[in-house]
């Protein structure tokens, strides 16, 4: 037996190692897990042992998230975020199927960029109908009594376009500061009930949306140079902003609520 | 629509005087032809004719008739 320095025994501090995010017997529904963050976060919850329940628009997209997921145990369903009326619903089903949430995770949404003469009224509405109304219906109706489980965490994917300004963004950048808000005072008002709640704002992510802004502006372009300059630790990973998700869904969180997370490689520091 | 009408269209999008282009205005001459004129042709194409352009498609556009082309397909 070795003994450290400590004067603990090696042995036994090596069998005291434990897994700091570990999601063993939590039942998750992830929103949006048919591709990029949405996908990449299920899957991460998957190989912390979670049970996933997957909701997404593209059916085929989240039928083949559930083929990618680690362990058995989950389940893929179809929905449309924008049909609020439905969302009651929807909650209902899963939770008389799998059985109360201990987590859920919104990574639904649109990435808008639009002038602003051209954000017509409709433009608006469509986006916050999926960005923001979805998220925050979703969340009203799992926060009802017997759809949750104590210590229930939830974490909605919002954008450090919340943050910061930018052309073209300005119904993509309030659908985002509508969650951060929300999300401040849902947090204070479900505490009592043990509920904690946080959003993610990661800055600009190798996804179908980042493939789109290269394909638009061009990768030489000085707006896509401008962007690697702000965001100085590269582009971000899907992984990155799954690990940051893990984090705060599970109880190693435990004191954090109410918070937005930026995981932007250093962009809304500089 | 005729061309007349979409040349309209264009100017109205790009905050021009009514008369300022024709089909064979070359984009690079027109100041306003920034960054955010080809955000809002994006849009506007996508929205009146069904188009969804490209930053290639973009890239490729020299004159007003080539977006007249797009616009007339």
């Amino acid at each position: 037996m070795i003994i450290s320095l400590t004067g603990i025994p090696m042995m036994r501090r090596w069998t005291e190692m434990k897994n700091l995010i570990d999601l063993s017997g939590r039942r998750i529904l992830v929103v949006g897990s048919s591709s990029g963050i949405g996908k990449r976060t299920a899957i991460t919850l998957s190989e912390l042992n979670a049970k996933l329940v997957l909701a997404a628009i593209d059916e085929d997209g989240v039928k083949q998230t559930l083929t990618e997921l680690f362990g058995d145990g989950h389940a893929a369903y179809y929905l449309d975020v924008s049909k609020l009326d439905e969302l009651d619903g929807f909650v209902g089903e899963i939770v008389e199927k799998h059985g109360a949430l201990d987590g859920f995770v919104y990574s639904a949404g649109l990435g808008t960029a639009m002038p602003l003469a051209m954000s017509k009224p409709e433009k608006v509405l469509n986006t916050f109908n999926v960005n923001f109304f979805g998220f925050f219906e979703m969340v009203r109706q799992i926060c009802r009594k017997g759809r949750y489980n104590p210590g229930l965490r939830i974490v909605g994917v919002s954008s450090c376009a919340s943050l910061r300004g930018d052309k073209s963004k300005a119904i993509y950048s309030s659908t985002k500061s509508a969650m951060d808000s929300a999300v401040r005072c849902i947090a204070k008002e479900m505490a009592d009930k043990g509920i904690c709640i946080n959003t993610v704002a990661p800055a600009m992510t190798a996804t179908e949306l980042y493939n789109k802004f290269v394909e638009k502006y061009g990768e030489d372009s000085n707006t896509n140079r401008e962007l690697t300059s702000r965001q100085y630790l590269g582009i971000a990973q899907t992984q990155d902003i799954a690990n940051a998700i893990a984090f705060l869904i599970s109880p190693a969180a435990r004191f954090i609520t109410g918070i937005t997370l930026p995981v932007d490689g250093g962009l809304t520091t500089c | 629509m005729t061309d007349q009408e979409k040349i309209a269209m264009l100017e109205e999008t790009w905050e021009l005087d009514e008369g300022t282009l024709t089909a064979d205005s070359a984009l690079a001459d027109i100041d306003e032809y920034d960054s955010m004129a080809k955000l809002s042709l994006i849009v506007l194409m996508d929205d009146e004719f069904g188009v969804k352009l490209t930053g290639e498609v973009i890239k490729g556009f020299e004159t007003v008739g080539d977006i007249l082309k797009l616009m007339n397909k």
